[in-house]
């Protein structure tokens, strides 16, 4: 990366089918412009979402991961499916704090299929706060 | 004090009314030299932005020149012409700008001096009107930026669609094979322009920095009913966004054209 | 008679219309659904949340029409009406118009681009006038089918949209067609529509900007709705502090002729108040109301959280007048409380518009010859909940009555089983079943990618460097075959991709281009047909979330569209091809219980073709119905009762089992193994799927003296005397929500106050001259059922409203009852000695409950009754295939309703014993033996109960999957510590291959 050239973060979407990743095709019916850091993979629910996913995004030099489920309580196709992934996400990112990794690179947000702004708008801030963050600090090459 | 010197501009189209100025100087007939003429292929080519663009510029008045109808070396690029002139005409009103300042006149190559009685007239007509309010050192900073608003709305394609459709609807026949009432036309063609000329302005007035319904209102001297209602409208086809909130009041932003 | 015909007529393409298309096309029979809009979806596409769980409309409606968008036995007819019917039940012959669209459905794709570029602007009736779309439009963005319509009226004929269609879809010379339907049922589904508010004119909608209807609001409140979901003034574009609900307009009211209750608006009503909070905080709503009627199953939980969580205030006062302030625009509302007139400015005012008929419901019922009631609505009884005045021809949803959307979509289940049964014979007949070439064995292959990239008109081509995109995929390991096409989802391009698999012998296929949720179930078909498992294709989004969003960086919007394709091929090399697990079915159903509910259930399947099993736990059938001496509607029960007590007794597929219990059930959906105790013996049964259907009991009141002084009777005990001709009494008080709506149990039991104005009026009838009270919290008298709570009033029983602070006392002092109530309009304290004190007493769960939950492994409330898959579009199914509930055992309810969600349980039960074996989804989670631990958390985690452990060896016990059961989430793949468990197409593997490529750009070969 030259000097000058600003700081563009990969942000890896995991995104369940139902809810968010319907939430993110509305967006772009509706035409909301946002960001193009991030790629999507289509996971059936957030509950899938296995925190070696997140920790191998990061390995790999992701600069922020977003989990994107139905919200609470009760929208998750799966029944419960978004609570396991909010357990599991609490969780991961007191790992990452002690590990040195800030935190805020794991998002988890909950949209609805019908909240493609709000989509947008997620997209938007993450890219915004990791521009703040800096790059991933595993980024270049660190034996995990 | 000096007498008010009018400066006009004038399309002329390159067969008939270019061929008739210069058959006006070869008659060595005498008109007023607040002409400067613009050749153009066809009237029909004469773009309204390029025109509203003029009269931002500081132009007095317009005067666009093409063959009679019939004589069009392109056909109908002259009657197309005068459908455009007609609709920069109703957004010009709405500009605060007198519709006047914009003429559109018939010379064949044969009418020297027809030529010559028609921009004496316009001049004769502008020195009575008076400058334009954007003429000279300090331009009506509030119709500058209607004219401006009217720029854009001339380029929208709705607008555009409208004009350009607007000869085959009224006088041949529509897909359905019917014909389209030409009061009807102008009906929808009147409501068109007055809905995409405010939407502009809204446009232009939300595009430096974010801005609430109630400036708007205040700025359009518009119903805020009217000003949601177009509001609702932009943003759906991605022209506007809610920014954020300001006590009760939501701001809005204008993002730039897909 | 002639020939019955396998196939269902479905008029409105509603909620409602399509779950009973859904069930019936799932149970093997051609289904014809005919909408008078260009679209399905009805009115809950236009909806924001839904109560009582506030989830998202969108988000569980899209899948089911989608679903039925796709089903191969249901034919869409939209944009169409019914002309004429003849014949009789079984074979009808109904004449259809389709009326012109002039966009051919083949053809058109939804990608928009004739809407962008129309110069004309019409209102948008979907965003309630609030907004503006084009001439040439689609209904709603997630439309089904996404086919756009030229709306005639609007459009001047230029040309235009022709012009820019790639797909060359536009068609202005279409014309209106006839189209003849043969079937041999019908289903009338056709909805309501939404009282026009500005005919009371006192309310002044329509000449105030800030005062909008609920359903204006609901759009107001969508995020896809003109406001983005932020609650703005349409007058000035503000947020509103303060807003009014006021309910009942157009219902309960004489001038308006609508005497009847809207059922839905109270609930609407406060779930609109609850979002506008959550949307706009600190917003103050306040509900004008006269009785909240929150009848419904945990509706009362919602109504109280509304008041304690979200500060909505209620008044209980009709609203005579509303005026707005000049220059604020604010609503002036006069309203009454505490005795006192009192005004108050609002910002906003909704009123809660009641539901009508659909407008051409005389016209319908004329052409199909069918019995309206005095409101139009259709014609319907106690008994025949589900059946019109002609043979063959049901109705369903709020054309049979104002209601929510749970209690049409159980009705809608339940017509198609009343539909089903006509034509039992014809089942299979006219389903289409595909012929597909054998299944190429690829195993031990190495990977052979295609890739078809899809400009999609300029949709995708117009942002994304679509060849260049080919070119990289080109250089991709694997990948033997890339392509453009204009849009690879035509008719066309299918053919295409069948041939490049069969040429370049590809063995994964990817498409990059919309959206897999609406368009993978079409490749995965194609690729199928080719001979492929259908599991080896992929799909990437290059359209919805890359070209779409980023117009305005086609560079960077390339580089995305490159990554997808490079992640998602590299996903592909990987896939395997995926078994669709079948199961057989055993075409049998065990019923627990043996009320009309479980009886109704009973008759229903057995005239389907099924065994039927019936347990019932007393030594007599018919239930609760056994108590019921007389109706509120008239009819007689007792009549009724011994009528289907002997038709299930004399049909032959039907077993009863008296005093007889279950005792344990094992197995999963299609293959069920119960053990009754019957007479002393253990029986074992083989069934395919279980109806509960235990009812519920009447609570023994320990309030008001009950037990303690005779003259304390409950509702059911008084009908008791009354119909012995024992009722004598010359004052009598009952006081309802006796049990219910309170601290333990704070929902309401629904059929109390029905069954109080019933005694009443029958009290009235045998005895005019005798003084009846009712102290009440609200009366509950929704739907029709108001009329008789009106006619109670007029015969002088009084009503008289009480609060919990405030609640009646019962004193017996030296023999005398006394009832001691505060009189609220005259604001004093009342004495008075009636001779009979009767309670309303709620109605509770059986307490058999707990346990039945526990061995069928299902769900109950917090406060005991059975808790159904999904409160909204799944009342009668349990998150356990193959489990179904209905009646009492899910939330009382009186019998009509029950008697609709028994036909609806067996018609979702049909779905499944319909078939010889069920296929399931191939997405499932497997394990592997070696690396199972057995620690259980899969077990735990999984909300199927598809998880059992089983003996690998004496001392090792590993999970096993029950891939009947799996729907194939993931949560136990990710949970399991030794990573034992994989995910079929969503392997760890497969994703994090997927994650590694996206990030890093070489993929190793």
């Amino acid at each position: 990366m030259s000097e000058k050239e600003e700081f563009e973060p990969k942000i890896i979407g995991f995104l369940c089918n139902w809810c968010a990743y319907a939430g993110a095709d509305l967006a772009g019916v509706s035409r909301m412009q946002y960001p193009p850091n991030i790629r999507i993979v289509r996971v059936m629910c957030s509950g899938r979402v296995d925190p070696s996913f997140i920790l191998e995004a990061l390995k790999d030099g992701a600069d922020g991961v977003l989990v994107a489920g139905c919200h609470l309580p009760s929208d998750c196709h799966y029944i419960s499916g978004n609570f396991k992934a909010l357990r599991r996400i609490k969780l991961l990112k007191k790992v990452l704090e002690q590990f040195g990794i800030e935190p805020e690179r794991v998002r988890l947000e909950w949209i609805s299929a019908s909240e493609g702004d709000k989509f947008a708008t997620v997209v938007k801030d993450m890219v915004d706060q990791i521009k703040k963050i800096g790059p991933n600090p595993l980024k270049g090459g660190i034996e995990a | 004090m000096v007498e008010f010197e009018p400066k006009i501009i004038g399309f002329l189209c390159n067969w008939c009314s270019y061929a008739g100025a210069d058959l006006a100087g070869v008659s060595r007939i005498q008109y007023p030299p607040n002409i400067r003429v613009i050749r153009v292929m066809c009237s029909g080519r004469v773009d309204p932005v390029i025109v509203l663009e003029m009269f931002a510029d500081g132009a007095d008045g317009i005067l666009v020149m093409g063959c009679h109808p019939g004589e069009c070396h392109y056909l109908e690029g002259n009657l197309y012409a005068e459908r455009r002139i007609k609709m920069l005409k109703r957004l010009i009103a709405c500009t605060g700008l007198e519709p006047e300042r914009l003429r559109l006149e018939w010379v064949s190559a044969a009418e020297g001096s027809r030529f010559a009685d028609i921009v004496t007239d316009f001049t004769n007509q502008l020195k009575s009107l008076g400058p334009s309010a954007l003429a000279g050192e300090k331009p009506d900073e509030n119709i500058l930026s209607c004219v401006r608003a009217a720029e854009r709305a001339a380029g929208t394609s709705r607008l555009r669609t409208l004009v350009g459709r607007e000869k085959k609807l009224t006088e041949e026949e529509n897909v359905y094979g019917e014909k389209v009432a030409q009061e009807e036309f102008d009906e929808l063609m009147e409501e068109s322009v007055k809905e995409e000329y405010l939407r502009s302005r809204i446009y232009l007035l939300a595009k430096d920095e974010s801005i609430s319904i109630e400036e708007l209102t205040k700025h359009l001297s518009a119903d805020s009913e009217i000003v949601l209602r177009h509001i609702v409208v932009m943003k759906r086809r991605g022209l506007l966004k809610m920014d954020r909130i300001e006590g009760d009041n939501p701001l809005y932003t204008a993002l730039e054209a897909i | 008679m002639k020939d019955k015909v396998g196939a269902v007529l479905v008029v409105g393409g509603g909620i409602a219309g399509i779950q009973a298309a859904l069930d019936l096309a799932d149970s093997g029979f051609r289904v014809y659904v005919v909408e008078d809009t260009p679209s399905i979806g009805g009115t809950m596409t236009q909806l924001d949340k839904t109560f009582p769980t506030n989830d998202c409309a969108m988000c569980i409606l899209a899948p089911k029409l989608v679903g039925a968008g796709r089903h191969a036995n249901i034919h869409l007819i939209t944009n169409a009406e019914i002309r004429k019917v003849e014949g009789e039940a079984g074979n009808f012959k109904v004449t259809v118009t389709r009326r012109a669209r002039y966009v051919d459905s083949e053809k058109c794709t939804g990608c928009g681009v004739c809407a962008q570029e129309c110069p004309v602007e019409a209102i948008d009736e979907y965003d309630e006038g609030l907004n503006r779309r084009s001439a040439i439009f689609v209904k709603y963005l997630q439309a089904v089918p996404s086919t756009f319509i030229i709306d005639r009226e609007k459009c001047i004929g230029c040309g235009t949209c022709q012009e820019v269609c790639r797909a060359d879809a536009v068609r202005y010379e279409d014309k209106d067609e006839h189209v003849e339907l043969n079937v041999g049922a019908i289903i009338l589904a056709p909805g309501f529509e939404e009282y026009n508010p500005s005919l009371k004119s006192e309310y002044g909608y329509g000449r105030y900007p800030n005062i909008v209807s609920s359903i204006e609001f609901e759009r107001i409140l969508s995020a896809t709705g003109p406001y983005s979901g932020v609650v703005l003034r349409p007058s000035d574009g503000k947020i509103p502090k303060k807003i009014a609900f006021i309910q009942c307009v157009g219902s309960r009211d004489e001038t308006t002729g609508n005497t009847y209750c809207s059922s839905a608006c109270c609930m609407y009503g406060i779930k609109e108040a609850v979002i506008a909070q959550e949307h706009t905080p600190g917003v103050e709503c306040t509900i004008f109301f006269m009785d909240i009627r929150a009848y419904g199953k945990e509706f009362d939980a919602y109504y109280n959280r509304a008041k304690e969580e979200y500060k909505v205030r209620f008044v209980r006062s009709r609203i005579p007048k509303v005026e707005e302030v000049p220059g604020s625009r604010n609503l002036l509302v006069r309203y009454v409380a505490e005795g006192e007139l009192k005004e108050e400015e609002f910002g906003l005012v909704v009123l809660s518009v009641g539901m009508r008929p659909p407008k051409y419901a005389k016209e319908l019922a004329e052409i199909l010859g069918i019995k309206l009631n005095k409101y139009n609505f259709c014609s319907t009884n106690t008994f025949s909940p589900l059946g019109t005045s002609r043979h063959g021809i049901y109705v369903c949803g709020a054309f049979a009555g104002p209601k929510d959307i749970p209690e049409s979509v159980a009705q809608a289940s339940g017509a198609a089983a009343e539909a089903a049964s006509i034509i039992a014979s014809e089942r299979g007949k006219l389903a289409t079943v595909k012929k597909l070439p054998p299944e190429k064995d690829v195993s031990g292959e190495k990977p052979r990618v295609g890739v078809f990239v899809c400009h999609c008109g300029i949709n995708i081509g117009g942002t994304v460097n679509v060849p260049e995109v080919v070119e990289y995929a080109k250089t991709l390991p694997d990948v033997v075959y890339a392509e453009h096409n204009l849009y690879t989802c035509s008719e066309d391009t299918q053919k295409r991709i069948r041939e490049k698999i069969e040429e370049f012998n590809l063995n994964r296929v990817i498409v990059a281009s919309c959206t897999p949720r609406t368009h993978e179930p079409l490749f995965r078909e194609t690729v199928r047909e080719a001979g492929l498992n259908p599991y080896l294709f992929e799909m990437t989004n290059i359209r919805d979330q890359c070209s779409w969003v980023h117009i305005r960086e086609p560079k960077k919007a390339t580089e995305k569209a490159k990554d997808l394709v490079r992640s998602i091929v590299a996903k592909a090399r990987l896939l395997r091809p995926l078994k669709k697990p079948t199961v057989n079915v055993i075409p049998a159903g065990l019923i627990i219980g043996g009320g009309i509910v479980g009886m109704t259930a009973a008759l229903e399947l057995a005239r389907q073709g099924f065994e039927v099993h019936v347990v019932e736990k007393e030594k007599e059938l018919g239930g609760h119905l056994r108590t019921l001496h007389y109706l509120l509607e008239g009819e007689d029960p007792k009549e009724q009762l011994s009528k289907t007590v002997k038709q299930v007794m004399e049909n032959d597929k039907i077993h009863v089992y008296l005093g007889a219990q279950v005792v344990d059930v094992s197995g999963f959906v299609g293959n069920f193994k119960s053990k009754i105790m019957f007479n002393g013996e253990e029986k074992e049964i083989e069934h395919g799927i279980i109806i509960v259907a235990t009812g519920a009991v009447e609570y023994k009141p320990t309030e008001y003296l009950y037990g303690l002084d005779l003259r304390v009777l409950t509702q059911h005990e008084l009908e008791e005397k009354i119909s012995k001709e024992e009722f004598k009494a010359e004052k009598v008080v009952m006081i309802q929500c006796v049990g219910a709506r309170t601290k333990e149990r704070p929902n309401c039991s629904r059929i109390c106050c029905g069954q109080a104005i019933k005694n009443a009026l029958k009290i009235k009838e045998v005895r005019p001259e005798t003084d009846v009270y009712i102290l009440y919290k609200d009366v509950r008298s929704y739907g029709f059922k108001e009329d008789y709570y009106r006619k109670a009033a007029e015969k002088g029983v009084l009503f008289i409203n009480y609060d919990d602070e405030r609640k009646p006392q019962a004193t017996n002092e030296n023999a005398k009852l006394k009832i001691k109530f505060w009189e609220p309009v005259i604001k004093t304290e009342v004495e008075i000695e009636p001779n009979l004190l009767i309670l309303s007493a709620a109605t509770i769960p059986n307490p058999d409950n707990k346990q039945l939950s526990e061995m069928l492994k299902v769900p109950l409330t917090k406060g005991g009754f059975f808790l159904e898959a999904h409160m909204k579009l799944r009342p009668v199914d349990f998150a356990t295939d193959g489990v179904f509930l209905c009646g009492m055992a899910h939330s009382p309810k009186y019998i009509d309703e029950s008697i609709a969600q028994a036909c609806a349980a067996s018609a979702r039960a049909a779905t499944i014993l319909s078939k010889k074996a069920l296929e399931m989804e191939g997405i499932v989670a497997n394990v592997d033996e070696d690396l199972c631990s057995g620690c259980r958390i899969c077990e735990s985690l999984c909300p199927y109960s598809a998880i059992e452990m089983k003996e690998q060896t004496e001392e090792k016990r590993v999970a096993h999957v029950i891939e009947a059961l799996c729907k194939g989430c993931g949560v136990c793949g990710t949970a399991c510590p030794t990573k034992a468990v994989t995910m079929g197409h969503f392997t760890t593997d497969e994703i994090m291959a997927q994650v590694k490529a996206t990030l890093v750009e070489e993929i190793k070969a």
